[in-house]
């Protein structure tokens, strides 16, 4: 799976699956073996309905696998409970979806300093000067106090990217990230992850059915019924 | 830890803050009902407590009667057998006690005995009044006054005159100022009595009792006590002795052991007023009753904004899930709001019933001729019953949605995000 003279992966599967008990049986995912490495970025493609961000959740601790292991740092993180996963979501993992999801009560800089207050390693001034060098990284400076309905599209989503990287974490899972955006902002969106991967030596792993997207990918995951059915080096 | 609290407790709050109306209609159940809750027991508590006050303090604490609760077997029954004898007796003549307490004066020392307690002999007697062609009865009251001072308060309740002047005048005698009026009556006049035995004397009004709110009936009359003895032809003879204690409350003891050593009928205030007490009680539980309706109620108001407010809420939920909020934070998030609406109805509540209060306070009502205040307890108890309650109804209230929004799972709103 990974190529000869690469890192090792932070994270990795073997055998995931995930079958949801329905009758019969609904199976989004199966038997997939997957390993992501840091500095890289990796895109999941297949047509729609395949299971990408099923996979996705899986491997974002959000979702919980019916089969197989997950491995963080090579520890087994299948037996964890959900608080356990949710401490490593806060600290190792950022999401960013197809739709934005910033809370519409707090303001740019408040969402980006939701996380870094629920991770308490900061406190008082030192959250905010993080919160505004974040905003400031995704090319927000100057607008830390508008409301999530009085920015733009493209915007809001560098808003849900800056909150994404706040704890600092060593993974970024992207659904689509730019599926909602105009081809400007996508670009600035796609630039900026690969940038992440290769200049900040995260792991970037984005579901996307964009073509360009995927192009510049490092690492290209095609999926087909639930199946990864190619890895393609790039 | 604790700024985690705080940082949830923001989310909560902010939530609040967008959700004005619904967060206002909230405040104003809990508020409401705070605020009628502690009017209402200001009322209840401050007029029951007027009440007791008025039982323990118009009458002697203890009344010793001439009377025996069970009456002894009669000689021919102690003599012959009872029930189970083998002769039955019917239809012979009972023997009637001679009425009077026997040895009052061995009675009297031993409640002047007793630590705390004060005793006052008297003798009650029935008289008719007569004045031109109209006659009137009056109960007589012969008493030693200044004894009978330290024993009841009827000395307060005197509209004019006092109890010393019985002294002063010759057949003096205090009466009702409802009685005085009836008859055309004035202090200082002259009414004849005549009691059952056949004796007629003049009596001198000397005093005269304010009527209402008062234990002591409008048509008693209040003679010294060897000049009762003389009217009612029973010299020496005394029929009751009240007795005052420093502990009101230990009346039901010291009448119970003076009664199970003299068996003359001891009676305690709270004996004397059993029914009126057990009426207090009853009214305690309508009240409590009235008032956790008030809280329930308040507390469903707290069940709507939460519940509304976690299915608002649901794709806020599953973002911080994602990010890394635990399924109790997003819990406790739920909670605070329920906590910060009961809390925010308790402060306006306060203030409400505060107002309230006063505005009963300051009502004024005329009784006999002088002005009564609406009787208020405000004790710093019910207001804290009343935010503990409140805290305690809108947490439960709260809790009950927001464990709905520590289940939701974050996949299912991802999965079908808008
Ligand atoms: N709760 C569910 N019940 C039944 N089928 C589901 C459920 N959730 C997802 N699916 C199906 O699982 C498949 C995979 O979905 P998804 O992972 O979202 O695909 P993709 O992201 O590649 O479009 C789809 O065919 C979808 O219809
Ligand atoms: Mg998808």
């Amino acid at each position: 799976m990974s190529s000869p003279g690469a890192s090792p992966p932070v994270l990795a599967c073997t055998g995931l699956g995930r079958t949801l008990p329905a009758d019969p049986p609904v199976t989004l995912v199966r038997d997939v073996d997957l390993a992501i490495q840091p500095g890289k970025f990796t895109a999941i493609v297949g047509p729609s309905g395949c299971g990408k961000s099923s996979l996705l959740y899986l491997l974002g601790l959000i979702d919980r696998p019916t089969a197989g292991q997950l491995l963080l740092d090579g520890r087994d993180l299948t037996p964890l409970s959900g608080d356990e996963r949710a401490a490593i979501r806060l600290e190792h993992f950022g999401f960013v979806f197809q739709f934005h999801f910033l809370l519409p009560e707090f303001n740019a800089l408040e969402n980006v300093a939701l996380p870094i207050r629920r991770l308490g390693r900061l406190h008082g001034a030192a959250v905010e000067a993080r919160a505004r060098e974040l905003l400031g990284e995704v090319g927000l400076a100057g607008k830390e106090l508008k409301s999530p309905d009085k920015l733009s599209g493209g915007e809001r989503q560098r808003v849900a990217i800056a909150r994404a990287l706040a704890n600092d974490p060593r993974l970024i899972l992207g659904d689509e990230p730019t599926g909602n955006l105009d081809s400007v902002n996508s670009a600035r969106v796609v630039d900026l992850f690969v940038a992440l991967a290769h200049q900040q030596g995260r792991a970037v792993v984005c579901v996307t059915h964009d073509m360009g997207i995927a192009e510049r990918a490092d690492v290209r995951v095609e999926m087909l019924d639930g199946r990864v059915v190619a890895v393609k080096a790039q | 830890m604790s700024s985690n609290l705080a940082l949830l407790f923001h989310i909560a709050w902010r939530h609040l803050v967008v959700r004005r109306r619904q967060t206002a209609v909230a405040i104003g159940g809990v508020a409401v009902g705070v605020g009628f809750f502690l009017a209402v027991s200001a009322l209840m508590v401050g007029s029951q407590n007027d009440f007791i006050k008025t039982l323990i303090s118009a009458a002697p604490h203890i009344i010793i009667y001439d009377e025996l609760r069970s009456p002894p077997p009669q000689p021919g029954v102690r003599i012959y057998g009872g029930a189970d004898a083998a002769v039955a007796l019917h239809g012979y003549k009972l023997r009637n006690e001679v009425r009077g307490i026997k040895d009052w004066q061995a009675i009297l020392r031993t409640v002047n005995d007793t630590p705390g307690a004060i005793g006052s002999p008297s003798l009650s007697g029935a008289v008719t009044l007569r004045l031109g062609g109209r006659e009137e009865p009056l109960g007589i009251v012969g008493i030693e006054p200044g004894l009978e001072s330290k024993v009841s308060d009827v000395a307060d309740k005197l509209r004019a005159g006092s109890l010393d002047d019985l002294e002063r005048a010759q057949g003096g005698v205090i009466v009702g100022e409802e009685l005085a009026r009836r008859l055309g009556l004035n202090m200082g006049d002259i009414v004849n009595a005549t009691a059952a035995s056949g004796t007629t004397k003049p009596l001198r009004i000397v005093g005269l009792v304010k009527k209402g709110n008062t234990m002591i009936g409008q048509s008693s009359g209040y003679m010294l006590l060897r000049e009762a003895q003389s009217l009612l032809a029973r010299p020496f003879i005394i029929n009751r002795i009240g007795v005052r204690l420093t502990d009101a409350y230990a009346a039901d003891d010291v009448a119970h052991a003076l009664e199970s050593r003299y068996a003359y009928k001891a009676e305690s205030w709270q004996e004397r007023s059993s029914d009126f007490l057990s009426f207090l009680v009853t009214r305690n539980v309508i009240m409590y009753a009235v008032v956790s309706a008030i809280l329930l109620v308040a507390s469903f108001g707290i069940y709507t904004a939460v519940s509304n407010s976690v299915a608002d809420k649901r794709r806020d939920i599953a973002i911080l899930r994602s990010m890394g909020f635990s399924q109790g934070d997003l819990q406790l998030v739920f909670v605070f709001e329920g906590l910060a609406l009961a809390m925010a109805g308790v402060v306006v509540g306060w203030v409400l019933g505060t107002a309230l209060m006063e505005a009963l306070g300051s009502l004024k009502f005329p009784v006999s001729g002088e002005d009564q205040r609406i009787p208020l307890d405000r004790s710093t108890r019910q207001y804290l019953i009343a935010a503990v309650a409140s805290l305690l109804s809108g947490g439960i209230a709260a809790w009950l949605p927001a464990r709905k929004a520590a289940r939701v799972d974050p996949v299912d709103i991802l999965r079908g995000a808008i």
